[in-house]
């Protein structure tokens, strides 16, 4: 039975991370397949013992290089890959199905969608997977073209612009209207001004007015300063320090750092 | 349950009719390939009536048959690796996965687009033999046949999942559908009644439940046997089934979590 201060936890955090720590295995090389070598394989450290909490109704951003371990941990907390230790709970629940339900992953994948089907069909195709009957998707749907001005769904897919596939990936991930948001670099590869008007739609309408939290990850620091509350500096799979921007600019000793200059300071010395 | 699984077909549905040539090809194709038969009856098809006593028939009836029943095995059920591989390389497995629709529901989904799809070319196969060469499937026993077709599709699925599961670990190379499509082609009696082949040949065919399978429609169809005197087909096709379809399952559940473990979910 869970204390009053945990279940005070739980409605105060939608997401709670407890030492997730990930290795991965290398194939076996031709060499070691030739010498019958199966033993001698050198795991690559993706995550150590990362913990965090996330309040709801704050953005939080991943910060760190490529290959940091951002997309690991999205994807380890979407169910997509398992850990080797640790755990993940959202919304208070570990089990896979209620995870699934909670949560919408945004990936940056544009071949995620069916290019054949129009953006339509391909929404309406995943909101019958998340398990909406057809007149909530319906509905759904229409508040979501509503919601990101979409006024010609009917369109093939592949024929999209990048700006709007990328929309189309943000509706997908908010089709069965989950609390939690996990967008990777959803900006990577648009133009200034598109990937300013999404932050923004992120920000104001999604958090702000919708009462969503998100979790993103980004290597863009001007990008991650504009939106986020809250910083999580990813390098090497370890989390170097987290907290506000101005707990950040404490942490190095510096008041009015930029978050270039935060993530040079912490991430240097490693 | 049923709303993901007609969701999923649906999708099914819309991609494949977004290709229109290819299904034209397809029926053009099953068209090519009976007319060689026909020809090659005209030919050789007097040297295999002694073969061809059991069931009845001549070599092109025979042939005919077995081709679009070999035909439903194989576009219907060896094709889930083939399914996989194509949604691991578009990039919408992951997208799949992430939804709460269980694994079981998207691999039965794969299944029922794949029997309706195979269900046209048998449909094609039959009416080519019925109004073109005027083929005469008055014997044929309905009950019969049908349980054998169930049979054959609940075991052939269990080697689709199987190779599905090789997909899933090895990305590439499937040796269960080689298997399928070329040794069992050759020694099953799809293309002519394992008689013809020499002992050793005969004794390999007794391990591949599409040699009972094809025996068991032949005779069903043309000869309008009973489930009583196909009880022996029925029973190795029944055994199969009931072995390989949970252990495919649990291989593919173990597969999906190797997987998960190596994060190689997409990389085909």
């Amino acid at each position: 039975m869970p204390t009053a201060a945990e279940n005070s936890d739980r409605s105060r955090y939608i997401l709670e991370v407890n030492g997730i720590t990930k290795d991965f295995i290398a194939p076996l090389s031709f060499a070691q397949l030739a010498e019958f070598d199966f033993k001698h394989r050198t795991p690559t450290r993706a995550l150590e013992d990362v913990s965090f909490s996330l309040e709801r109704g704050k953005i939080m951003g991943i910060l760190g290089p490529n290959g940091a371990g951002k997309t690991t941990l999205l994807k380890i907390i979407s169910t997509l890959i398992l850990p080797d230790k640790g755990s993940v709970s959202v919304n208070g629940y570990r089990r896979e199905d209620k995870i699934k339900s909670s949560i919408g992953l945004v990936i940056e994948e544009e071949r995620s969608f069916y290019w054949q089907l129009t953006g339509k069909q391909n929404l309406e195709f995943f909101a019958a997977l998340y398990g909406l009957d057809s007149k909530t998707a319906k509905d759904r749907i229409d508040e979501l073209f509503g919601l990101f001005e979409i006024d010609y769904a009917d369109k093939r897919f592949g024929k999209y612009s990048t700006g709007m596939k990328r929309r189309f990936a943000l509706m997908r991930g908010l089709i069965h209207n989950p609390q939690l948001l996990l967008l990777d670099e959803p900006t990577k590869s648009l133009d200034y001004a598109t990937a300013l008007e999404l932050r923004n739609f992120i920000k104001e309408k999604l958090v702000r007015r919708e009462g969503k939290t998100a979790l993103f990850t980004t290597h863009n620091m001007n990008e991650a300063s504009d939106v986020c509350d809250l910083f999580i500096i990813l390098h090497k799979g370890r989390i170097r320090a987290m907290g506000t921007q101005d707990q950040l600019r404490h942490q190095i000793g510096e008041r009015s750092a930029s978050m270039d200059e935060i993530f040079v300071k912490l991430t240097r010395a490693v | 349950m049923l709303k993901r699984l007609l969701a999923l077909i649906k999708k099914d549905f819309l991609v494949e009719s977004s290709y229109k040539f290819a299904f034209l090809s397809n029926i053009l194709g099953v068209f090519v390939s009976v007319l060689s038969y026909f020809f090659i009856d005209k030919l050789f098809g007097q040297k295999m009536v002694s073969h061809l006593e059991e069931f009845g028939v001549n070599y092109f009836s025979y042939v005919l048959l077995s081709m679009a029943f070999f035909s439903y095995i194989g576009v219907g059920l060896g094709s889930f690796a083939g399914r996989i591989q194509s949604e691991q390389s578009q990039g919408t497995l992951e997208a799949i996965l992430l939804t709460p629709t269980g694994i079981s529901t998207i691999l039965f989904s794969m299944a029922l687009w794949n029997l309706l799809f195979a269900t046209i070319d048998m449909g094609i196969y039959v009416i080519l033999a019925v109004f073109l060469f005027k083929i005469d499937f008055v014997n044929i026993n309905i009950l019969s046949t049908l349980v054998i077709l169930l049979l054959t599709i609940t075991s052939f699925s269990g080697l689709g999942i199987l190779s599905a599961s090789f997909v899933i670990t090895f990305k590439r190379g499937t040796p269960l559908d080689w298997v399928i499509s070329n040794v069992e082609g050759l020694i099953s009696g799809v293309y002519f009644p394992i008689t013809v082949l020499p002992g050793w040949l005969q004794f390999m065919a007794k391990f591949f439940p599409i040699t009972y399978a094809i025996r068991a429609v032949e005779l069903a169809v043309y000869r309008g046997y009973s489930l009583f005197q196909l009880r022996k087909e029925i029973a190795f096709l029944f055994l199969f089934s009931l072995l390989l379809l949970p252990l495919s399952l649990a291989v593919f559940k173990y597969a999906l979590r190797r997987a998960r473990m190596d994060g190689s979910l997409t990389q085909y």
